[in-house]
C-alpha cells in the first residue's frame, strides 16, 4: 500500500522523464542523480507491475533452466547418490549413444513431415475456403477444431481409426483390401502415422493464418495483375505468394516448434513402439530418461541438446523467413 | 477452375475435404451415443435411437476419475489464466513503456521463453516444487503454468498495449490519479480485446496439457480431465463407447469456452498473423 502512495506523490510532480529530450538510459540516470526522491516510485513501480510475473518466470523458468544445464555435468540420480561433477562425459557419452541418436533422426522426420505438408495443406485449404459466403466459413470451422483439442483426445481417437482392427483397417477390408497395414503396429509405418496425426491436427491453424493473409491481399493488385495479362498462376507466384510471406513465417515457426516438442502423441499412442524405439522423440527419450530411468544427469544433457537444436532451427528459420518479408 | 464456368466444382471439393476431415471426429460423436456392442460392426451409423448409457458410465464412475478430474481442471484452468492475465498485462504495460535496458533485457528473456519444450524443464521444476512443499498440489501445478505461460501472454500484451496512446495515461495522472488506478481504471479496460485473446489461447492450452499435470500432480492425487482420458485408455482399451465418452465430456467445457469466445480468438490470432 505503502508504494502506490509514493506513486501518487511521485507522479504528482510535472518533471516526469518521458518526455525528456534524450530518453534511454543516459536521460533516467540523469534523473535519479538528480533527485533521490526519484528511486522510491520507481521501484515501486517494478515491484508492482513486473515483478509477479519475472518473479514467477524466473522461479519456474529460468532456474529451472539453469539447473538442467547444471546437472548435464552431473552424474546426478536421486537414488544414487552421490552426485559428483562428470564434467563432459554425459555429452561424449550422447554422441554414441543409439537411442538417442534414433529419437533425434525421428523428431526430424516429424518435424519436417509436419512443417512442409501442413503448410502446403492449409494453404491448398485456404485458397480452396477464401469465400465469405456461409458454407465456406463454416467448413472454416471445422478445419479448426482439432486445434482446439487435446493431443491427448487426437491421439486417442486416430489409434481408434489406425489400430490394426481399427476403424480404417475395417473400412478397407470392406472394400476387399485383403491385408491391410499395420498402421501403428508396423515398425516402418508407426513413425509416418505420427507424423500425419501431428500434421491432422496443426492443419487448421494454418488455414486460419493462411486465410487471414489471403484477406490482405488486396484486390486491385490482383486486378491490375489481370488486366496486364497474368494468367491464374503467374498472379499466384507474384501476387499472392509474396504477400502470404508473413503467414509463412508464423506457420513454420509455429510447426517447427510443434514438431520438435511432440511427445503427446507417442506417450499415448505407442509409448516408442513399435519395437526398439522406432517412434521414440526427443521430448519422449528425456522424459523416459529422467522419470523412468531416474538418470537426472544424462538426461539434462539430452534436454540441452535438444534446447539447443529447437532454439537454432526456430531463430535461424525466422531470420530467413523474416528477410524475406522485408525484401518484397 | 475459373470461377464462372466451374462455379459448382469449389463447393464440390470444399465439401468432399472437409466432410473427409472431419471423419474421426464424426466416428467418436456418434459413437458416445451407441450401445456398446454396436460400435465394432457398424462404426459410421448413426446411433438411432441414441443412448445416454456410455456418458451415465462416465459420469458414474466408482473412482469419480472424470467428476473429480473435471473439478481439478476447472480450478486450474481457471485460476491459471485469471492469474496470467492480470500479471502479463501489468508485466506487458511496464515493459512497452519503459525504456530502461533492463526493461529490454527482460522482453528478449521473456522472448527466448516461448521456445523451451516443457521436457527440458520439467525434472527442476519438480525439485522446486518440492522445496517450496508444493508438489502434487494444484497450487503447484498453477504457479507453473503461471511463469512457462507469461511470456506468451506479455508477447500478446505488449504489441497491444503500444495501440493504447500515451496521453490517455498522462492525462490521467495528471489528474492526481495513482499508478495503480491509471492502469485499472484507463489502460486494462482498453487491453479487453488482448485480454480476451491471452485467456481463450491460454485456456485451451492449459486445459489440453498433459505432461505438466501428469508428472506434477502425480500419480496418486486427483488429476486432470485430460490426464483422465490416459488413465481411462489404459483400463479399458477395448471399451470405445466408455472411452469415446470420456473423451466427450472432457471435450465439451473447453469447447464451450473457446465457441463462446470464439470472434475474439480467430480477431487475436489473425491481427497478430497479418502485421507480423
Amino acid at each position: 500500500m505503502t508504494e502506490t502512495q509514493h506513486g501518487t506523490r511521485g507522479e504528482a510532480r510535472p518533471a516526469a522523464p518521458r518526455p525528456s529530450p534524450a530518453p534511454g538510459a543516459g536521460g533516467t540516470a540523469r534523473a535519479r542523480r538528480r533527485s533521490s526522491t526519484r528511486i522510491g516510485p520507481k521501484l515501486g513501480r517494478f515491484s508492482l507491475f513486473a515483478l509477479p510475473g519475472l518473479l514467477a518466470y524466473v522461479v519456474f523458468v529460468l532456474i529451472p533452466i539453469g539447473m538442467t544445464g547444471y546437472y548435464s555435468f552431473t552424474n546426478r540420480n536421486p537414488f544414487n547418490p552421490p552426485t559428483k561433477w562428470v564434467g563432459l562425459r554425459n555429452y561424449g557419452d550422447l554422441l554414441g549413444d543409439q537411442e538417442f541418436r534414433q529419437a533425434l533422426v525421428n523428431t526430424v522426420i516429424i518435424t519436417v513431415i509436419v512443417a512442409v505438408f501442413a503448410n502446403v495443406g492449409g494453404l491448398l485449404i485456404a485458397m480452396l475456403l477464401d469465400r465469405p459466403t456461409r458454407l465456406y466459413v463454416a467448413l472454416r470451422a471445422i478445419f479448426f477444431t482439432p486445434v482446439v483439442l487435446s493431443a491427448v483426445v487426437i491421439s486417442v481417437i486416430w489409434q481408434a481409426v489406425l489400430t490394426d482392427d481399427g476403424l480404417l483397417n475395417s473400412l478397407l477390408r470392406g472394400i476387399g483390401v485383403d491385408d491391410p497395414p499395420g498402421w501403428l503396429s508396423d515398425p516402418d509405418l508407426a513413425l509416418y502415422s505420427i507424423a500425419w496425426i501431428i500434421t491432422w491436427q496443426m492443419l487448421g491453424f494454418c488455414v486460419v493464418v493462411y486465410l487471414a493473409g489471403l484477406q490482405g491481399v488486396p484486390r486491385e493488385l490482383q486486378e491490375a495483375a489481370s488486366i496486364d495479362g497474368a494468367g491464374r498462376f503467374a498472379r499466384f507466384r507474384n501476387v499472392t505468394w509474396p504477400m502470404l510471406a508473413p503467414a509463412l513465417t508464423i506457420n513454420t515457426v509455429m510447426l517447427l516448434i510443434t514438431g520438435f516438442k511432440a511427445y503427446d502423441q507417442i506417450q499415448v499412442i505407442t509409448n516408442g513402439g513399435p519395437g526398439a524405439g522406432t517412434t521414440s522423440t526427443m521430448a519422449f527419450q528425456v522424459v523416459q530418461t529422467a522419470f523412468n530411468g531416474n538418470h537426472i544427469g544424462y538426461s539434462s544433457a539430452m534436454a540441452a541438446v535438444m534446447l539447443a537444436l529447437v532454439a537454432t532451427v526456430s531463430v535461424v528459420t525466422l531470420r530467413l523467413l523474416q528477410r524475406r518479408e522485408v525484401t518484397q | 477452375m475459373d470461377d464462372r464456368t466451374h462455379s459448382w466444382l469449389r463447393p464440390l471439393v470444399a465439401v468432399f475435404v472437409g466432410a473427409a476431415f472431419f471423419l474421426p471426429l464424426y466416428l467418436v460423436v456418434v459413437n458416445v451415443f451407441k450401445p456398446g456392442a454396436e460400435i465394432v460392426p457398424h462404426p459410421a451409423a448413426l446411433p438411432l435411437p441414441p443412448t445416454l448409457d456410455n456418458v451415465d458410465a462416465v459420469l458414474s464412475r466408482p473412482d469419480n476419475l472424470f467428476t473429480f478430474g473435471l473439478i481439478n481442471s476447472i480450478a486450474v484452468t481457471a485460476l491459471s489464466i485469471t492469474i496470467l492475465t492480470v500479471l502479463s498485462a501489468m508485466l506487458g504495460h511496464y515493459l512497452a513503456r519503459s525504456k530502461r535496458v533492463l526493461a529490454k533485457v527482460a522482453m528478449v528473456t521473456l522472448l527466448c521463453g516461448l521456445m523451451i519444450p516443457v521436457p527440458v524443464i520439467l525434472e527442476p521444476i519438480t525439485g522446486v516444487l518440492k522445496t517450496l512443499g508444493l508438489m502434487t498440489t494444484l497450487q503447484g501445478l498453477i504457479l507453473v503454468n503461471v511463469g512457462y505461460y507469461v511470456p506468451f501472454g506479455v508477447l500478446l500484451f505488449m504489441g497491444f498495449v503500444r495501440s493504447v496512446p500515451l496521453e490517455l495515461e498522462e492525462a490521467a495522472e495528471l489528474d492526481g490519479a495513482s499508478k495503480l488506478r491509471v492502469f485499472w481504471q484507463v489502460v486494462f479496460p482498453l487491453l479487453r480485446p488482448a485480454s480476451a485473446s491471452v485467456l481463450i489461447f491460454l485456456g485451451v492450452w492449459i486445459w489440453n496439457d498433459f505432461l505438466t499435470p501428469l508428472i506434477l500432480l502425480g500419480p496418486d492425487s486427483g488429476t486432470t480431465v485430460t490426464v483422465g482420458v490416459y488413465r481411462a485408455i489404459g483400463q479399458h482399451q477395448s471399451d470405445f463407447g466408455a472411452v469415446f465418452a470420456f473423451m466427450f465430456l472432457a471435450t465439451l467445457p473447453i469447447l464451450v469456452f473457446y465457441l463462446a469466445l470464439q470472434k475474439n480468438f480467430v480477431k487475436g490470432l489473425t491481427g497478430g498473423a497479418v502485421k507480423g
